[in-house]
């Protein structure tokens, strides 16, 4: 008797004056084990794995895209991003250090339509006429103000939102600095940018060039979104090249990657004419990064809404299975401390879920990427992603966390429903609705729907940059989340907190 | 005791109307069921007034430029109500499962295939009899938030009424297709046996397509996957530019019908060659 009273002492470690206490390390391994000797749910969490891999195989093998065929889209930065690079420019050469001052008298429409937000002109220095090559602007815009601007990516904003206005650029070696001005006495710094690949011979000049303005058409079912382009004319006066070299003359030239008479513009589009010291320029384009339209990283990890109906069966089951076969007495008659018992479930079923969906996102990610190249989702318009690069492990981790999220999710309100088949139900037509009605609504209602339902969490998957300097319309059947990465799966994480404490609550007033 | 049957009468009865009997006072007298079927009333009209509240005229480009197709719009509930169907239906089959009550039933009536054709008859009433009231509550509803949304007669959207047409088509069959659902979910159930199992696979089949268009870029693929799935069934709510479907309006409840019938079969095959 007395052995026996000590080796189940020693073997419940912490155990304390009313003998009810087990310790959580104990209770996860009771609970891993619940999970391990159940074939069918080793099998389920297998078909979460091969669901998410294979419906992300399919989807992938689905896709397509002509990009590279076309020469506008595969302009590529100093960065080696992609990018748009059209416009008038009206330029000289300029040898080592010097400088540009003018002033932008008008900025309007010049084909009477709607003129964009981001349309600009100013003064540029740019190592040459080619499209993508390096480049620093100061510019101002009708409705950001003045902005210095360089290498695609790059975006300050200044002071002056007034047109008229001076503008300045200096050069000082690699180092290129722009300046405001409302008089062309007093000026303001904008700030100052390194451009490595500046050569000693670059051109410098005005330019003009105006991005298209977005119309969004939406009824049931359907959405067109068009880009009307928008042609602008700037004036400029009061030129003034700072340079050690005598003056040269200027030349006008339509920067743009496809021929005059392409698909991209028409023959009165671009123009640059001077006369006793007034220069118009006439262009349409953008000089702006390019953001990336298809998401072809995020394409297969999509397979996961349907491998987390697998997850959501898992996590509901782990507590309902218990309530239907009374094994929930046993488990609380072992641990009274019931908030244990859930925490220790929770443990385990977001550890397997997380592992597994992170084998099953690993493996898709470099099983898709052949599928996605032979698709079209090649280099030069999608460079090739890899897995090192942040915004692409965030999406191949996040899908995993995503997968143990919702697992936990499910196990909440499959305690608080203490029934599996309504909490299924529940869960799935929660998850998966959303993305399905959402195309059938206006762009507002479905923007918030998208936020506020726990399917926001699926925001984790975009790796598509986006630039605030370029206009883009969000439409979910282009795959565009409507929340930041984060602050999506924050929304999940929040609904599993809720679910989670509204269970533990329910857990310590009701009976087993 | 005044309800009990005189046992004279309880012989004299066909086998299939007292297994009729007794399926439907098995459905009747579960808890579970006065909540999916109110769910299914609930949920369906709750989203579509979601939908024709939501939509305004002023999308359009003008108010006589909406090609919006208001019927469809109106029924759009039936995304939601047909999972609070398939649990209804589920529960008809996997509940006795899980309960051994299916033991007891088997031994009241040895032949399985009428007590699984009992049931398939009692699940199409009762879900009939809540899409009849759900098709008619988002119609309601629908006609007087569409109008106050802009979509008038003076636009070119007539109120909804089921004197035309397409909209009598529209509104029987989405009846139809609920029916068809259940009818599914009946038939994976007596596959199953087991409640999750079933809720799960069933939803998986009907909400697969539906995702995977979203995001299959190729038109092709996603024609094939619209016309193949069980969701091709809701083509049968579009009453404009029919000729845009991917399937016609009654071939795709044909689809729908199809997989209903495959469920119905495999799960009445394995119910009467397997143990309870």
């Amino acid at each position: 008797m007395t052995t026996t009273t000590t080796r189940f002492q020693s073997s419940v470690s912490g155990v304390r004056d009313d003998g009810a206490f087990v310790s959580t390390g104990r209770l996860v391994r009771a609970e891993w084990t619940k999970f391990r000797s159940v074939r069918r749910w080793i099998l389920g969490v297998l078909a979460m794995a091969v669901l998410t891999v294979g419906m992300g195989l399919f989807i992938a093998s689905g896709s397509g895209t002509d990009a590279n065929t076309r020469p506008e889209e595969v302009t590529v930065g100093p960065g080696g991003a992609r990018v748009h690079d059209v416009f008038q420019f009206t330029h000289r050469p300029l040898q080592g250090d010097g400088g540009i001052t003018a002033r932008v008298t008008s900025l309007k429409s010049a084909d009477g339509r709607e003129m964009a937000g981001w349309a600009k002109a100013g003064v540029i220095i740019k190592a040459g006429t080619k499209p993508g090559s390096t480049y620093a602007a100061v510019m101002v815009t009708p409705g950001h103000g003045v902005r210095l601007q360089s290498d695609f990516t790059n975006d300050v904003a200044g002071k002056s939102r007034a047109i008229p206005g001076w503008l300045r650029l200096v050069r000082a070696g690699t180092s290129v600095t722009g300046y405001e001005s409302a008089d062309g006495r007093t000026w303001r710094k904008v700030g100052t940018v390194t451009l490595p690949e500046l050569p000693q011979r670059a051109e410098i000049g005005l330019f003009a060039t105006s991005p298209g303005v977005f119309k969004v058409q939406r009824e049931f079912g359907s959405t067109s979104v068009g880009q009307s382009t928008s042609v602008v004319a700037a004036t400029f006066d009061g030129v003034d090249v700072q340079s050690r070299q005598q003056a040269a003359s200027w030349n006008n030239t339509v920067v743009s990657p496809s021929r005059a008479g392409g698909d991209e513009f028409q023959g009165n589009d671009f123009q640059g004419t001077q006369s006793a010291g007034t220069f118009t320029l006439r262009g349409q384009g953008d000089i702006a990064p390019r953001p990336d339209g298809d998401d072809p990283v995020r394409l297969p990890f999509t397979g996961v809404m349907i491998g987390m109906i697998a997850a959501i069966a898992l996590g509901v089951l782990f507590i309902t299975a218990e309530y239907k076969r009374g094994m929930i007495r046993t488990s609380f008659a072992a641990s009274p401390r019931r908030g244990r018992v859930l925490a220790a479930k929770a443990i385990v079923i977001s550890a397997v879920t997380f592992a597994t969906g992170l084998v099953a996102t690993v493996i898709l990610f470099f099983a898709s990427q052949p599928v996605l190249r032979s698709g079209g989702f090649a280099p030069p318009a999608f460079p090739e992603p890899s897995l090192t690069e942040p915004r692409i492990m965030r999406a191949v981790v996040g899908t995993a966390l995503f997968l143990a999220l919702v697992a936990v999710f499910s196990l909440g309100v499959g305690t608080i429903l203490r029934r599996s088949a309504g909490a299924i139900a529940g869960i799935i037509t929660l998850l998966v609705l959303p993305t399905i009605i959402a195309s059938a609504l206006p762009i507002s209602a479905a923007t918030w729907m998208m936020r506020l339902t726990p399917a926001a969490g699926l925001s984790i998957q975009q790796t598509s940059r986006h630039y605030p300097q370029v206009e883009s319309v969000c439409v979910p059947e282009d795959g565009c989340y409507y929340s930041e990465p984060w602050a999506g799966i924050g929304v999940l994480v929040a609904y599993t907190a809720v679910a989670l404490g509204l269970a533990y609550w329910l857990l310590r007033r009701r009976d087993a | 005791m005044t309800r009990t049957l005189p046992i004279p009468t309880l012989l004299t009865r066909t086998l299939l109307t007292r297994t009729l009997y007794a399926e439907w006072t098995k459905l009747r007298t579960l808890p579970g069921s006065g909540w999916s079927f109110a769910g299914v009333v609930a949920v369906t009209v709750a989203l579509s007034i979601a939908f024709t509240a939501s939509v305004d005229a002023a999308h359009c480009p003008a108010p006589q430029g909406c090609h919006e197709d208001t019927t469809k719009l109106t029924l759009s509930g039936t995304w939601l109500g047909q999972a609070a169907v398939v649990v209804l239906a589920a529960l008809v089959i996997t509940n006795e499962h899980a309960t051994r009550m299916i033991q007891t039933t088997l031994a009241a009536t040895p032949r399985r295939a009428v007590v699984l054709f009992a049931k398939a008859v009692v699940v199409a009433g009762v879900v009939m009899a809540a899409a009849v009231l759900g098709v008619a509550g988002s119609l309601l509803t629908g006609r007087f938030f569409l109008e106050g949304n802009g979509f008038t007669a003076a636009n070119g959207h007539p109120p909804l009424s089921l004197g035309s047409e397409p909209t009598l088509r529209a509104a029987f069959g989405t009846v139809l297709y609920l029916v068809l659902v259940g009818l599914l979910s009946l038939g994976a159930g007596a596959l199953l046996r087991d409640t999750a199992g079933t809720i799960t696979a069933v939803l998986t089949l009907f909400y697969i397509a539906p995702v995977a268009v979203q995001f299959v870029g190729d038109p092709h693929w996603r024609e094939r996957l619209e016309k193949a799935a069980p969701s091709a069934g809701m083509a049968v709510q579009a009453t404009r530019n029919l000729d845009r479907l991917p399937i016609g309006p009654w071939a795709g409840l044909g689809v729908l019908a199809a997989y209903a019938a495959c469920a119905l079969l495999a799960g009445g095959a394995a119910f009467i060659r397997r143990d309870p």
